[in-house]
């Protein structure tokens, strides 16, 4: 039992470090700004959500989990919302934004 | 009696020049010419002339009290820098194992600090109580930096134009009709957590890893939060520049005052009336919570000051 625990944690813990890389190889690769935003905000919540699940395996189930959790809750409360402000104020500040993405008028 | 007058007018005029002085301009020497310099006077320009006379007279004088400077900060900036030089020779040498404060100081903080300040995070009971008057110096100069940032960039009357007033009233309109809807959900959600988590680590920095510095920080991005989310009008309903002002200078004279009361009973070897309480609990170690709080205040204020300065220029 042990055993599977701390094998599930590494494999999160895996998968989380993965999703990083890809993010990072993107934020490098891409040149638009909010196409380099959507890189970084997919590392900034799904990686971390990976990340921190893996800790809560490795770390066993105690008090420490909670704090876990509750990081989890706060970095997905925080980083979507400081990405749709920067991708705002991409929006309201772009000129030519039309010529990048296609934008619904409303 | 003119004469009387006249030495009623200098004095005015000394106050006046020295109150001048205090604001960082004078009529007659402004310290930034907002006007390009005049161009050279004509020597067939008989009134002007006379004019560059005195201003060169005047000139004179200001040079001969600026080379007597310029001679004085040579001299102690020699005088600092070899009595600082004499020093670090005196110095043992640095980072060799039998030096003092590598055996004797850390062995004292390690063995004696929890019966001493009664606190279980060392780093408190040092910073709080061994070194408190360093922490004091520190908090001291947060607060001086944002006093010189509120000197230089607080938008009052002198420093704005009308077109400036009106465009800041525009921009206040704005932010009050454009109100984000997530980013005040969520700041309605964050901003009571952040504060309560903030005042949570304020108050066990004796007991556990935190004080002063970080639960300050916490709170005073809360404050940067509340700033960001819903506006300078709404945030100016419960901290304008008054409260600040009040806030911070009565957290560090508090600070001051309660230190002062340990030093004074320290030096004196007289008994300090503070019990030290039992160690773990929140109402312990003495006077480190009341200066963590004091710290703390400062803290969150000054980092919230510096956000609203430098973004909008009022606080």
């Amino acid at each position: 039992m042990e055993n599977v625990r701390i094998i599930a944690g590494i494999i999160l813990v895996a998968v989380g470090l993965f999703v990083y890389i890809t993010a990072t190889i993107g934020l490098f690769r891409f040149h638009y700004v909010l196409n380099r935003m959507h890189a970084a905000a997919l590392g900034d919540t799904l990686g971390i959500l990976f990340v921190l699940l893996g800790l809560m395996f490795l770390v066993g189930f105690n008090f420490h989990t909670l704090r876990l959790g509750l990081i989890i809750c706060f970095l997905w409360m925080a980083s979507p919302v400081s990405s749709h402000l920067l991708a705002k104020a991409e929006f309201v500040t772009f000129k030519h934004i039309k010529s990048e993405c296609e934008v619904v008028e409303k | 009696m003119s004469k009387m007058a006249k030495i009623k007018k200098e004095k005015q005029t000394a106050w006046q020049r020295f109150c001048a002085w205090v604001n960082g301009d004078t009529a007659d020497r402004p310290l930034m010419p907002a006007d390009p310099p005049a161009p050279r006077k004509t020597k067939t320009d008989k009134n002007k002339k006379q004019k560059t006379v005195s201003s060169r007279k005047e000139g004179i004088e200001l040079n001969r009290f600026g080379s007597i400077y310029r001679i004085c900060a040579v001299l102690i900036g020699v005088a600092v820098v070899t009595v600082l030089m004499v020093t670090v020779l005196q110095l043992p040498l640095f980072g060799s194992p039998d030096n003092p404060a590598v055996n004797e100081v850390v062995e004292r903080y390690v063995e004696k600090g929890l019966e001493e300040t009664g606190a279980v995070n060392m780093v408190a009971g040092m910073i709080l109580d061994y070194r408190a008057f360093d922490t004091f110096g520190e908090s001291s100069v947060l607060f001086l930096a944002v006093t010189c940032v509120t000197m230089l960039l607080m938008r009052d009357k002198n420093n704005t134009s009308k077109d400036e007033d009106l465009l800041t009233a525009r921009e206040h309109v704005i932010e009050g009709y454009e109100e984000d809807i997530i980013l005040t959900k969520i700041a309605r959600l964050l901003i009571p957590c952040a504060l309560v988590y903030g005042i949570y680590v304020v108050l066990n920095g004796h007991i556990s890893p935190g004080g002063g510095f970080s639960g300050g920080t916490i709170m005073g991005s809360a404050l940067i939060l509340f700033a960001v989310s819903f506006g300078m009008i709404r945030m100016s309903r419960f901290f304008t520049y008054a409260t600040f002002k009040k806030v911070t200078s009565c957290a560090l004279l508090v600070y001051a005052a309660s230190k002062a009361y340990s030093f004074f009973t320290g030096a004196n070897h007289l008994e300090s009336h503070i019990p030290l309480g039992t160690p773990g609990a929140i109402l312990s170690s003495g006077l480190i919570l009341i200066l963590d709080i004091c710290v703390g205040i400062v803290v969150a204020c000054t980092m919230y000051g510096f956000y609203a300065l430098f973004t909008k220029g009022e606080l």
